[in-house]
Protein backbone atom coordinates (compact mmCIF):
# COMPACT_ATOMS: atom_id res chain seq x y z
CA UNK A 1 0.00 0.00 0.00
CA UNK A 2 2.87 2.16 0.82
CA UNK A 3 4.03 2.28 -3.01
CA UNK A 4 0.33 3.42 -4.06
CA UNK A 5 0.46 6.61 -2.57
CA UNK A 6 2.41 8.86 -4.46
CA UNK A 7 0.90 6.92 -7.11
CA UNK A 8 -2.23 8.36 -5.72
CA UNK A 9 -0.95 11.31 -5.31
CA UNK A 10 0.31 12.16 -8.62
CA UNK A 11 -3.20 10.35 -9.96
CA UNK A 12 -4.58 13.43 -8.06
CA UNK A 13 -2.29 15.68 -9.20
CA UNK A 14 -3.08 14.42 -12.97
CA UNK A 15 -6.72 14.46 -12.46
CA UNK A 16 -7.25 18.02 -12.94
CA UNK A 17 -7.57 19.13 -16.43
CA UNK A 18 -6.79 23.08 -16.43
CA UNK A 19 -3.38 23.16 -16.43
CA UNK A 20 -3.53 21.71 -20.28
CA UNK A 21 -6.60 24.20 -20.69
CA UNK A 22 -4.34 26.58 -19.59
CA UNK A 23 -1.52 25.93 -21.80
CA UNK A 24 -3.93 25.89 -24.70
CA UNK A 25 -5.31 29.34 -23.82
CA UNK A 26 -1.96 30.55 -23.21
CA UNK A 27 -0.58 28.93 -26.95
CA UNK A 28 -4.05 30.46 -28.33
CA UNK A 29 -2.89 34.12 -27.07
CA UNK A 30 0.65 34.34 -28.51
CA UNK A 31 -0.59 32.90 -31.92
CA UNK A 32 1.85 29.96 -31.69
CA UNK A 33 1.64 26.99 -33.90
CA UNK A 34 1.54 24.54 -30.90
CA UNK A 35 -2.36 25.29 -30.39
CA UNK A 36 -2.51 22.19 -32.31
CA UNK A 37 -0.21 19.91 -30.46
CA UNK A 38 -1.72 21.13 -27.19
CA UNK A 39 -5.25 20.37 -27.97
CA UNK A 40 -4.06 17.01 -29.16
CA UNK A 41 -2.14 16.85 -25.66
CA UNK A 42 -5.55 17.78 -24.06
CA UNK A 43 -7.54 14.90 -26.15
CA UNK A 44 -4.96 12.60 -25.46
CA UNK A 45 -4.95 13.16 -21.54
CA UNK A 46 -8.59 13.28 -22.05
CA UNK A 47 -8.89 9.54 -23.61
CA UNK A 48 -6.40 8.40 -20.79
CA UNK A 49 -8.87 9.43 -18.51
CA UNK A 50 -11.51 7.36 -19.93
CA UNK A 51 -9.16 4.59 -20.02
CA UNK A 52 -7.90 4.96 -16.40
CA UNK A 53 -11.67 4.98 -15.15
CA UNK A 54 -12.69 2.11 -17.70
CA UNK A 55 -9.82 -0.17 -15.61
CA UNK A 56 -10.85 0.81 -12.07
CA UNK A 57 -12.34 -1.57 -10.16
CA UNK A 58 -15.44 -1.48 -7.74
CA UNK A 59 -17.05 2.03 -9.42
CA UNK A 60 -19.79 -0.28 -11.15
CA UNK A 61 -22.21 0.98 -8.18
CA UNK A 62 -22.46 3.82 -6.16
CA UNK A 63 -20.75 4.27 -2.69
CA UNK A 64 -23.53 3.99 -0.95
CA UNK A 65 -24.28 0.76 -2.92
CA UNK A 66 -20.93 -0.76 -1.89
CA UNK A 67 -21.02 0.43 1.18
CA UNK A 68 -24.24 -1.82 1.66
CA UNK A 69 -23.03 -4.50 -0.44
CA UNK A 70 -19.82 -4.57 2.02
CA UNK A 71 -21.69 -4.66 5.41
CA UNK A 72 -24.06 -7.57 3.82
CA UNK A 73 -20.82 -9.33 2.97
CA UNK A 74 -19.18 -8.99 6.71
CA UNK A 75 -22.84 -10.37 8.19
CA UNK A 76 -22.31 -13.13 5.75
CA UNK A 77 -18.78 -14.27 7.12
CA UNK A 78 -19.99 -13.51 10.86
CA UNK A 79 -22.81 -15.79 10.57
CA UNK A 80 -20.74 -18.57 9.01
CA UNK A 81 -18.39 -18.31 11.71
CA UNK A 82 -20.85 -18.43 14.42
CA UNK A 83 -22.71 -21.62 12.47
CA UNK A 84 -19.27 -23.21 12.19
CA UNK A 85 -18.13 -22.20 15.96
CA UNK A 86 -21.72 -23.68 16.83
CA UNK A 87 -20.80 -27.24 14.79
CA UNK A 88 -17.17 -27.41 15.96
CA UNK A 89 -18.65 -27.18 20.12
CA UNK A 90 -20.81 -29.77 19.31
CA UNK A 91 -20.06 -33.52 20.61
CA UNK A 92 -18.21 -35.32 17.58
CA UNK A 93 -16.93 -38.31 17.56
CA UNK A 94 -14.56 -39.98 15.30
CA UNK A 95 -15.63 -41.47 12.39
CA UNK A 96 -14.34 -44.42 11.90
CA UNK A 97 -12.96 -45.80 8.65
CA UNK A 98 -14.41 -48.76 6.32
CA UNK A 99 -11.70 -51.61 6.46
CA UNK B 1 -27.68 27.54 -9.38
CA UNK B 2 -27.40 26.75 -5.68
CA UNK B 3 -31.04 24.83 -5.88
CA UNK B 4 -29.21 23.17 -9.54
CA UNK B 5 -25.85 22.54 -7.68
CA UNK B 6 -27.53 20.37 -5.18
CA UNK B 7 -30.39 18.79 -7.53
CA UNK B 8 -27.10 17.80 -9.46
CA UNK B 9 -25.27 16.23 -6.48
CA UNK B 10 -28.06 14.26 -5.52
CA UNK B 11 -28.25 12.93 -8.40
CA UNK B 12 -24.46 12.49 -8.59
CA UNK B 13 -24.51 10.17 -5.20
CA UNK B 14 -27.03 7.82 -6.57
CA UNK B 15 -25.18 7.23 -9.61
CA UNK B 16 -22.14 4.53 -10.19
CA UNK B 17 -18.88 6.40 -10.35
CA UNK B 18 -18.53 4.85 -13.65
CA UNK B 19 -21.05 6.58 -15.29
CA UNK B 20 -20.18 9.78 -13.28
CA UNK B 21 -16.70 10.39 -14.05
CA UNK B 22 -16.69 10.61 -18.06
CA UNK B 23 -19.79 12.79 -17.56
CA UNK B 24 -17.37 15.27 -16.04
CA UNK B 25 -15.13 15.53 -18.09
CA UNK B 26 -17.03 15.89 -21.30
CA UNK B 27 -19.59 18.45 -19.82
CA UNK B 28 -19.36 20.89 -21.00
CA UNK B 29 -17.12 19.35 -24.05
CA UNK B 30 -14.20 20.71 -24.17
CA UNK B 31 -14.04 21.57 -27.86
CA UNK B 32 -11.81 24.33 -29.69
CA UNK B 33 -14.19 26.66 -30.35
CA UNK B 34 -15.12 27.11 -26.59
CA UNK B 35 -11.04 27.39 -26.10
CA UNK B 36 -10.79 30.22 -28.91
CA UNK B 37 -13.69 31.73 -27.07
CA UNK B 38 -12.12 32.38 -24.03
CA UNK B 39 -8.69 33.27 -25.44
CA UNK B 40 -10.93 35.37 -27.70
CA UNK B 41 -12.23 37.54 -24.58
CA UNK B 42 -9.06 37.41 -23.10
CA UNK B 43 -6.91 38.96 -25.46
CA UNK B 44 -9.72 41.41 -26.01
CA UNK B 45 -10.52 42.40 -22.60
CA UNK B 46 -14.26 43.31 -23.01
CA UNK B 47 -16.88 42.51 -20.50
CA UNK B 48 -19.33 40.06 -22.75
CA UNK B 49 -22.07 39.90 -20.11
CA UNK B 50 -19.63 37.65 -17.83
CA UNK B 51 -20.37 34.23 -20.07
CA UNK B 52 -17.17 33.66 -20.42
CA UNK B 53 -16.83 33.76 -16.91
CA UNK B 54 -19.29 31.67 -16.65
CA UNK B 55 -18.11 29.16 -18.36
CA UNK B 56 -14.75 29.20 -16.90
CA UNK B 57 -16.74 28.98 -13.36
CA UNK B 58 -18.13 26.22 -15.33
CA UNK B 59 -15.30 24.64 -16.09
CA UNK B 60 -13.21 24.93 -12.45
CA UNK B 61 -16.19 23.36 -11.07
CA UNK B 62 -16.27 20.55 -13.07
CA UNK B 63 -12.70 20.09 -12.87
CA UNK B 64 -12.87 20.28 -9.03
CA UNK B 65 -16.32 17.44 -9.43
CA UNK B 66 -13.68 15.60 -11.40
CA UNK B 67 -11.41 15.60 -8.85
CA UNK B 68 -13.69 14.17 -6.54
CA UNK B 69 -14.85 11.43 -7.87
CA UNK B 70 -11.91 10.20 -8.85
CA UNK B 71 -10.89 10.45 -5.34
CA UNK B 72 -14.11 8.49 -4.28
CA UNK B 73 -13.36 5.81 -7.22
CA UNK B 74 -10.13 5.27 -5.22
CA UNK B 75 -11.53 4.45 -2.06
CA UNK B 76 -13.98 2.45 -3.67
CA UNK B 77 -11.53 0.70 -5.55
CA UNK B 78 -9.90 -0.08 -1.71
CA UNK B 79 -13.67 -0.76 -0.43
CA UNK B 80 -13.76 -3.27 -3.75
CA UNK B 81 -10.24 -4.84 -2.37
CA UNK B 82 -12.15 -5.70 1.07
CA UNK B 83 -15.01 -7.12 -0.60
CA UNK B 84 -13.32 -9.19 -2.31
CA UNK B 85 -10.90 -10.64 0.39
CA UNK B 86 -14.03 -10.99 2.01
CA UNK B 87 -16.31 -12.77 -0.45
CA UNK B 88 -12.58 -15.70 -0.49
CA UNK B 89 -13.81 -15.86 3.58
CA UNK B 90 -16.79 -16.66 2.50
CA UNK B 91 -16.22 -19.61 0.14
CA UNK B 92 -13.32 -20.65 2.26
CA UNK B 93 -16.60 -20.77 4.99
CA UNK B 94 -18.96 -22.26 2.34
CA UNK B 95 -16.22 -25.05 1.93
CA UNK B 96 -15.88 -26.24 5.60
CA UNK B 97 -19.10 -26.10 6.24
CA UNK B 98 -20.10 -28.47 3.18
CA UNK B 99 -17.06 -30.98 4.67
CA UNK B 100 -18.84 -30.76 8.64
CA UNK B 101 -21.98 -31.19 6.08
CA UNK B 102 -20.86 -34.35 4.99
CA UNK B 103 -19.23 -35.84 8.00
CA UNK B 104 -22.26 -35.11 9.77
CA UNK B 105 -24.53 -36.95 7.23
CA UNK B 106 -21.44 -40.16 7.42
CA UNK B 107 -21.85 -40.01 11.32
CA UNK B 108 -25.97 -40.29 10.62
CA UNK B 109 -25.56 -43.19 8.37
CA UNK B 110 -23.19 -45.46 10.53
CA UNK B 111 -25.47 -44.34 14.01
CA UNK B 112 -28.70 -45.32 12.07
CA UNK B 113 -26.96 -48.73 11.25
CA UNK B 114 -25.99 -49.20 14.65
CA UNK B 115 -29.21 -48.40 15.89
CA UNK B 116 -31.17 -50.91 13.65
CA UNK B 117 -28.95 -53.76 14.34
CA UNK B 118 -29.18 -53.47 18.15
CA UNK B 119 -32.93 -52.94 17.79
CA UNK B 120 -32.78 -56.42 15.90
CA UNK B 121 -31.00 -58.11 18.51
CA UNK B 122 -32.99 -57.11 21.26
CA UNK B 123 -36.13 -58.39 19.39
CA UNK B 124 -33.71 -61.69 19.12
CA UNK B 125 -33.01 -61.27 23.25
CA UNK B 126 -36.71 -60.95 23.50
CA UNK B 127 -38.02 -64.15 21.33
CA UNK B 128 -35.58 -65.75 22.55
CA UNK B 129 -36.42 -64.87 26.18
CA UNK B 130 -40.10 -66.05 25.27
CA UNK B 131 -39.10 -69.70 23.89
CA UNK B 132 -36.66 -70.19 26.73
CA UNK B 133 -35.90 -73.91 27.28
CA UNK B 134 -34.30 -75.85 29.65
CA UNK B 135 -30.60 -76.38 29.44
CA UNK B 136 -31.09 -79.74 30.62
CA UNK B 137 -34.05 -80.78 28.36
CA UNK B 138 -32.30 -79.93 25.53
CA UNK B 139 -28.95 -82.40 26.74
CA UNK B 140 -31.52 -85.11 27.45
CA UNK B 141 -32.82 -84.87 23.46
CA UNK B 142 -29.70 -84.52 22.55
CA UNK B 143 -28.79 -87.53 24.28
CA UNK B 144 -31.66 -89.29 22.52
CA UNK B 145 -30.78 -88.64 19.46
CA UNK B 146 -27.03 -89.21 19.94
CA UNK B 147 -28.02 -92.66 21.66
CA UNK B 148 -29.55 -93.98 18.67
CA UNK B 149 -25.99 -93.74 17.05
CA UNK B 150 -27.72 -91.52 14.30
CA UNK B 151 -25.20 -89.22 14.37
CA UNK B 152 -22.18 -90.84 15.18
CA UNK B 153 -21.12 -94.52 14.91
CA UNK B 154 -20.70 -96.70 17.96
CA UNK B 155 -17.31 -97.04 19.27
CA UNK B 156 -17.01 -100.58 18.77
CA UNK B 157 -18.32 -100.40 15.10
CA UNK B 158 -16.35 -102.09 12.31
CA UNK B 159 -16.33 -102.42 8.32
CA UNK B 160 -19.18 -105.36 8.18
CA UNK B 161 -21.10 -104.25 11.08
CA UNK B 162 -24.54 -104.78 10.35
CA UNK B 163 -25.40 -101.98 12.05
CA UNK B 164 -26.58 -98.67 10.36
CA UNK B 165 -27.68 -95.08 11.65
CA UNK B 166 -30.91 -95.75 10.25
CA UNK B 167 -33.29 -98.38 10.34
CA UNK B 168 -32.82 -100.98 8.49
CA UNK B 169 -35.06 -103.95 6.49
CA UNK B 170 -34.80 -106.03 9.59
CA UNK B 171 -35.23 -103.52 12.32
CA UNK B 172 -38.20 -102.00 10.33
CA UNK B 173 -39.59 -106.04 9.94
CA UNK B 174 -39.09 -106.72 13.41
CA UNK B 175 -41.09 -103.64 14.97
CA UNK B 176 -44.29 -102.46 15.35
CA UNK B 177 -44.82 -101.93 11.40
CA UNK B 178 -43.47 -104.89 10.06
CA UNK B 179 -45.57 -107.02 13.00
CA UNK B 180 -48.90 -105.49 11.66
CA UNK B 181 -47.85 -106.32 8.44
CA UNK B 182 -47.51 -109.80 9.10
CA UNK B 183 -51.15 -110.44 10.52
CA UNK B 184 -52.51 -113.76 10.47
CA UNK B 185 -53.98 -114.34 7.71
CA UNK B 186 -53.68 -118.05 6.73
CA UNK B 187 -51.09 -120.42 8.46
CA UNK B 188 -50.63 -121.30 11.95
CA UNK B 189 -50.21 -118.78 14.72
CA UNK B 190 -50.05 -116.01 11.76
CA UNK B 191 -47.20 -117.23 10.69
CA UNK B 192 -45.96 -119.11 7.68
CA UNK B 193 -44.09 -122.12 8.57
CA UNK B 194 -40.27 -121.00 7.95
CA UNK B 195 -40.95 -117.43 7.66
CA UNK B 196 -39.46 -116.32 10.47
CA UNK B 197 -37.27 -114.25 8.66
CA UNK B 198 -39.86 -112.66 6.83
CA UNK B 199 -42.28 -111.91 9.32
CA UNK B 200 -39.18 -109.95 11.32
CA UNK B 201 -38.15 -112.38 13.99
CA UNK B 202 -34.65 -112.41 14.14
CA UNK B 203 -32.72 -114.88 15.71
CA UNK B 204 -31.18 -113.24 19.03
CA UNK B 205 -27.50 -113.48 17.71
CA UNK B 206 -28.81 -111.12 14.88
CA UNK B 207 -30.61 -108.97 16.81
CA UNK B 208 -28.79 -105.72 17.35
CA UNK B 209 -28.56 -104.24 20.58
CA UNK B 210 -29.78 -100.77 21.22
CA UNK B 211 -29.87 -98.56 24.54
CA UNK B 212 -33.63 -98.53 23.94
CA UNK B 213 -34.91 -101.77 22.89
CA UNK B 214 -36.18 -103.20 25.51
CA UNK B 215 -39.45 -103.57 27.41
CA UNK B 216 -40.66 -99.72 25.30
CA UNK B 217 -40.03 -100.97 21.80
CA UNK B 218 -43.67 -100.72 21.41
CA UNK B 219 -44.01 -97.54 22.34
CA UNK B 220 -40.70 -96.62 20.46
CA UNK B 221 -38.83 -93.45 21.56
CA UNK B 222 -40.23 -91.34 18.31
CA UNK B 223 -38.78 -87.85 18.72
CA UNK B 224 -41.13 -84.58 20.57
CA UNK B 225 -43.93 -83.79 18.35
CA UNK B 226 -43.10 -79.57 17.80
CA UNK B 227 -45.06 -76.94 19.89
CA UNK B 228 -44.36 -79.59 23.10
CA UNK B 229 -41.40 -79.77 25.30
CA UNK B 230 -38.91 -82.40 25.22
CA UNK B 231 -39.61 -83.21 28.91
CA UNK B 232 -42.42 -85.69 28.64
CA UNK B 233 -41.27 -89.28 29.21
CA UNK B 234 -43.37 -91.69 27.70
CA UNK B 235 -45.02 -94.51 29.81
CA UNK B 236 -43.18 -96.80 31.02
CA UNK B 237 -40.20 -95.59 30.42
CA UNK B 238 -36.79 -97.31 31.77
CA UNK B 239 -36.01 -95.90 34.52
CA UNK B 240 -32.10 -97.05 34.08
CA UNK B 241 -31.92 -95.49 31.10
CA UNK B 242 -33.53 -92.03 32.18
CA UNK B 243 -30.63 -92.04 35.01
CA UNK B 244 -28.31 -92.49 32.40
CA UNK B 245 -29.16 -89.67 30.61
CA UNK B 246 -30.00 -87.82 33.41
CA UNK B 247 -26.03 -88.32 34.89
CA UNK B 248 -25.08 -88.28 31.35
CA UNK B 249 -26.51 -84.86 30.87
CA UNK B 250 -25.44 -83.31 33.44
CA UNK B 251 -21.47 -83.97 32.51
CA UNK B 252 -21.07 -82.04 29.97
CA UNK B 253 -18.20 -84.21 28.67
CA UNK B 254 -20.21 -87.25 28.20
CA UNK B 255 -21.86 -86.45 25.33
CA UNK B 256 -21.52 -88.95 22.47
CA UNK B 257 -21.56 -85.94 19.51
CA UNK B 258 -18.03 -84.79 21.25
CA UNK B 259 -16.05 -87.02 19.68
CA UNK B 260 -13.99 -84.83 17.63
Amino acid sequence: MATNQPKQGSENDDCSFLPLVHDVIKCMDKDSQDVHQELVKFKTRIQEAREQIGAMPGIDMSLSEQQQELETLREQVRTKNQLLQKYKSLCMFEVPKAS
Amino acid sequence: MAVRLSLASTWRAARPSKEMLPHTMTDPPPNRELIEMLALSRSQKLPQGGEDTQILELLVQRDREFQELMRVAQEQGKVHQEMQVLEKEVEKRDCDIQQLQKQLKEAEHILATAVYQAKEKLKSIDKARKGSISSEEIIKYAHRISASNAVCAPLNWVPGDPRRPYPTDLEMRSGMLGHMSNLPTNGVNGHLPGDALAAGRLPDVLTPQYPWQSSDVSVGMLPPHHGNDFGLEPPGHNKENEDDVEAMSTDSSSSSSDSD
